[in-house]
């Protein structure tokens, strides 16, 4: 049986997506049917990660001009 | 999270080519970005330097871009060595061995591995989300601030930039199982902050 520390270990992985083997998640799913501290620390945890900032903002024009700039001096206009 | 970025290989052929139109486009879609994988070793004057020398290695070598990996990854890759060449200046080094930095949830558990002080319940639904709140997001920086700088540059390209995760352990020359661990204890130290502010109301 899956202990709860385990599963704080293994929930990265699940809330990724990311490979696991069919015995894991199984043994996953099945602590998580039972224990409701493990669904509630998943459950945070996704929220948590979900509300984390992204910095996806392009660069103002200026500013990139101006990087441009010192890539090759002679090209400056 | 897609790359926002026509990376088609128009695109790349034309950057090969020089075109600086291109290559202006290139900066401004990931130069914010890069600048946050910056920060996350550097301060901020450093981390502008930094971003600044990559742009000019990125220049001179993106004729022999192969575009074997995503344009995001390689950048990423050229921003970070620039990173490291000036940690090493200022005569530091990033620590990655994960082993450095305990699981900040460790406590939590019974030696029988079952919770002893499981999570707090958190208030997520809105207007009085608790993650929206800004006294956490104070709360969250300070905590990213003195996080060891190999779990927030992991945490950053992983959960902040949405990098596959085979990239990053290729980028950093790490296993993935040590970005595994790297990742968990950085997201079991953001865990253990929130849920300490649910409990107490203080960072």
């Amino acid at each position: 049986m899956l202990k709860c520390k385990h599963v704080t270990e293994k929930a990265d992985a699940l809330v990724d997506g990311s490979a696991l083997s069919r015995r894991e998640r199984l043994a996953l799913r099945l602590h998580l049917m039972m224990c409701q501290n493990c669904r509630r620390y998943v459950r945070q945890l996704r929220a948590l990660l979900g509300f984390l900032p992204r910095k996806e903002e392009p660069l103002e024009d200026a500013r990139t001009e101006a990087i441009l700039k010192k890539l090759d001096p002679s090209q400056d206009r | 999270m897609p790359d926002t970025h026509p990376e088609d290989l128009q695109f790349i052929e034309r950057l090969r080519q020089g075109d600086r139109a291109a290559f202006g486009q290139l900066v401004k879609t990931h130069h914010n970005m890069l600048l946050a994988t910056a920060r996350t070793l550097l301060n901020p004057a450093d981390a502008e330097e930094a971003v600044q020398d990559a742009w000019i290695a990125a220049h001179r070598a993106i004729a022999k871009f192969e575009g074997r990996s995503q344009l995001r990854t390689w950048l990423t890759r050229i921003v970070i060595n620039q990173a490291k060449m000036m940690l090493r200046k200022r005569g530091r080094e990033i620590q990655f061995d994960p082993t450095d930095d305990p699981d900040a949830l460790a406590h939590r558990f019974h030696n029988d591995g079952h919770w002893q002080q499981p999570p707090q319940h958190w208030e997520l639904s809105s207007p009085d989300n608790l993650l929206t709140r800004e006294e956490l997001r104070h709360c969250m920086e300070k905590h990213l601030h003195f996080m060891p700088d190999s779990q927030r540059l992991v945490l950053e390209l992983r959960d902040l930039q949405g990098l596959p995760a085979e990239d990053v352990c290729n980028m950093l020359e790490l296993s993935a199982s040590n970005v595994r661990v790297l990742l968990h204890r950085a997201r079991a130290r953001l865990f253990e902050m929130v849920d300490h502010f649910q409990e107490t109301g203080e960072c």
